[in-house]
C-alpha cells in the first residue's frame, strides 16, 4: 500500500504536498507567539529540563535509585524497603501525615527512568513521573547529561477517587497544586543538578547517600 | 535637565489612492496571493504624489485643530521612507511651503518604523539645547505606491502589506501633556539584515529595466521574527521603568503595525486587552514610521484614548536594528 492510500481519509494533514512552504510559514508565525498563558503549557503537561555536568550514565544511575528521591526532592522522605511489587512507602512532608507509594521503572539502555506514584493508597500508582537522561555530548556537543522531566496532568489530580484513603482533615490535594508544578518541579531539577554536579566536580561518590534497604525495614508507618 | 515636552496635537493625512486586496491578485496566473491576513485596503501614492505635498496638508490640518501658525515652528524634522529624491529630504521644501523659516530643518533617515519616537527624543534634545520651543515631527511612508505598485513587486506575497500615509505632530516645550519617558535602544549587529534588492542583482541607484523591493533573507525572517516579538516588549517595559509605572498602569498603546501578529503578540506580552491598542493595519496595512502619530490620531478620535490616560508610543525599525519607546500623560487640552 503506498503513502497516498495509507493516508486517504486522515482529515486535518499538513504536508508539504499539499501545504505549500508560503502557508506552511504563514501557519507558523499565526502559531508563534511572544508569550504563552502558563496554562497553555504548563496545563496539559508539565515538562522541566535542565542541563547537568555529570556524565549520563551516573545519573541514569543516581535517578534510578528511589532513595535518591529523599536527596533531590524538595518533601519525599524516608522510604521503606520495597514490597513485593516493589513498591516503596515514605512520607511526602508537603502535607501533614501523608504516605507516597513509589515504584520505579527504569530502562538503561534508554536511561529512561520513571516514577509511578500515588498520595495515600499504594493499588493505582496514577502520578507517573517521567524521566530521560540524555547524553550532552550527543546534543549539545559538551559533557554532561540533559535531564528531560515530564508530568501529565490525569484527572485524579483534578479530583482525588480516594478521598477514603486521605487523612482526616487534610486541607490539600496533590493536584490543588498543579498550577505550580513547573515551579516546584523546576526548584527540584535544580537539586537534583546541584547535588550531581558537587559529586561530580568533587570526585566524590555520586550516591544517594542515605540510609541502607536493610535499615529500612519496618520504615512506612506514617504517625 | 531635559526640557520637558507635550504633543500639543497630531494630523495626518493619505493619498487618494485606496487600494482594495483585489489589486494584488495575479490576473495571469490567477494565483491569489496568500498574505491577506486581517488587511482589506490601505492607500498608494501615485507618481505625481510628493511627501511634501502630503506633510504640507496633515500641517496644516494640524494648524487649524491647534489654532498654531506653522510658520512659527522653530524646529521641522522629517522621516520619510522613500524619499521624493535623492541627496536631500523634504524638509527644506516642507519649510518653504509652511512659510516657516525654522532654526532646525532634519531631514531623518534612521529609526525606520519607530522614528516618530526618536524624532521626539531629538527634538527634546534640540530644545533643552537651544531656546527652540516648538517642533513639527512629520512621518510619511511612501513605500507601498513607490515600490509595490509596480507590476512585477504587487504580486509578490508581501506587497500587500504597506500602505502610504503620512502623520505630523507638535511637539511644544513644556509640561501640559507630558512626555514622562522615552526610551531609545540601538542595535547595530542588526543593521545589515535588511536590504533591498533587485532581481536582476543590480544596486537599486544602477538603472535597470526591474524594480527593487524591500528583502529580509528568508534564512533570517524567523530571527526577525523573534527579535521583534521580543525587542518591542522589552522597550515598553523599559520605558514603564523610567516613567517608574507598572505594564498595568498603561492606558493604551500605539506601536507600529508591521503586521496582525506583532500586533497580537505585543498586546500579549503587555497583558493589554485588544481595545487598548490602537491600530488601523486592516484599512492602511504597514505605514512604516507614519503608524505611530496616525494611530495616535486614531486613538484620539474614537475615544480608544481618553484624557488623562498614559498613552505608550512604541515600536522597531527595519529588521531590529533600534527600538523605540515612550509614555504621554494624555492630558485634556
Amino acid at each position: 500500500m503506498n503513502q497516498e492510500n495509507t493516508l486517504e481519509g486522515v482529515e486535518g494533514l499538513r504536508r508539504i504536498e499539499s501545504f505549500v512552504p508560503d502557508e506552511m510559514n504563514e501557519l507558523c508565525l499565526e502559531l508563534t507567539h511572544a508569550v504563552y498563558p502558563h496554562d497553555e503549557i504548563y496545563g496539559p503537561t508539565c515538562t522541566v529540563q535542565e542541563y547537568i555536568d555529570c556524565p549520563p550514565d551516573a545519573v541514569y544511575q543516581y535517578l534510578a535509585n528511589l532513595y535518591s528521591l529523599e536527596e533531590w526532592t524538595w518533601s519525599t522522605r524516608n522510604f521503606s524497603a520495597p514490597n513485593a511489587e516493589g513498591v516503596c512507602v515514605g512520607v511526602d512532608a508537603l502535607a501533614d501525615y501523608t504516605k507516597i507509594h513509589c515504584r520505579v521503572e527504569a530502562n538503561p539502555a534508554a536511561r529512561t527512568v520513571d516514577y509511578h506514584c500515588a498520595w495515600d493508597q499504594g493499588d493505582e500508582l496514577w502520578m507517573v513521573y517521567l524521566m530521560r537522561v540524555i547524553d550532552a555530548q550527543t546534543v549539545l556537543n559538551k559533557p554532561g547529561s540533559v535531564v528531560l522531566w515530564t508530568n501529565c496532568h490525569h484527572p485524579y489530580y483534578d479530583k482525588n477517587p480516594f478521598p477514603e484513603t486521605a487523612p482526616k482533615e487534610r486541607p490539600v490535594w496533590v493536584g490543588d497544586l498543579w498550577p505550580l508544578f513547573y515551579a516546584g518541579h523546576l526548584v527540584e531539577i535544580q537539586n537534583l543538578k546541584a547535588i550531581l554536579e558537587h559529586r561530580h566536580a568533587n570526585n566524590l561518590a555520586i550516591g544517594p547517600h542515605v540510609a541502607s534497604v536493610e535499615a529500612r525495614r519496618g520504615w512506612g508507618k506514617v504517625a | 535637565m531635559m526640557t520637558p515636552i507635550s504633543i500639543a496635537g497630531v494630523a495626518s493625512h493619505f493619498p487618494e489612492q485606496l487600494i482594495d486586496n483585489q489589486y494584488f491578485f495575479d490576473e495571469t496566473t490567477g494565483k491569489k496571493p496568500i498574505m491577506f491576513r486581517g488587511s482589506k485596503s490601505r492607500y498608494h501614492l501615485s507618481p505625481e504624489d510628493t511627501s511634501a505635498e502630503m506633510i504640507e496638508k496633515a500641517a496644516k490640518k494640524l494648524s487649524a485643530k491647534l489654532d498654531f501658525d506653522m510658520a512659527e515652528v522653530d524646529i521641522i524634522l522629517t522621516h520619510v521612507t522613500l524619499p521624493d529624491l535623492p541627496f536631500t529630504g523634504c524638509g527644506a521644501d516642507v519649510a518653504q511651503r509652511l512659510g516657516a523659516k525654522s532654526k532646525w530643518v532634519v531631514d531623518v533617515n534612521s529609526a525606520g518604523c519607530v522614528s516618530f519616537v526618536y524624532m521626539m527624543a531629538l527634538a527634546q534634545s534640540l530644545m533643552t539645547t537651544s531656546n527652540a520651543k516648538t517642533a513639527l515631527i512629520c512621518n510619511v511612508q511612501t513605500a507601498a505606491g513607490r515600490i509595490y505598485s509596480h507590476p512585477e513587486n504587487r504580486t509578490n506575497p508581501q506587497a500587500s502589506v504597506p500602505g502610504d500615509g503620512c502623520g505630523v505632530a507638535l511637539l511644544v516645550a513644556d509640561d501640559s501633556r507630558p512626555v514622562k519617558a522615552i526610551v531609545t535602544k540601538c542595535f547595530p549587529e542588526f543593521s545589515g539584515d535588511m536590504t533591498v534588492a533587485s532581481n536582476d542583482g543590480r544596486k537599486w541607484w544602477e538603472p535597470g529595466e526591474v524594480p527593487f523591493h524591500i528583502d529580509f533573507s528568508e534564512a533570517k525572517v524567523a530571527k526577525v521574527f523573534a527579535r521583534g516579538n521580543r525587542m518591542v516588549p522589552e522597550v515598553i517595559r523599559a520605558t514603564c521603568d523610567q516613567a517608574q509605572m507598572k505594564l498595568s498602569d498603561i492606558d493604551a498603546l500605539v506601536t507600529n503595525q508591521p503586521n496582525p501578529i506583532f500586533l497580537r503578540n505585543w498586546r500579549e506580552a503587555c497583558l493589554l486587552p485588544k481595545e487598548a491598542h490602537v491600530q488601523t493595519f486592516e484599512e492602511h496595512g504597514n505605514l512604516f514610521g507614519a503608524a505611530l502619530p496616525i494611530c495616535l490620531e486614531r486613538g484620539l478620535e474614537t475615544g480608544q484614548i481618553k484624557a488623562n490616560d498614559n498613552v505608550v508610543l512604541a515600536g522597531f525599525s527595519h529588521a531590529g536594528d533600534f527600538a523605540a519607546g515612550a509614555i504621554v500623560e494624555w492630558r485634556a487640552a
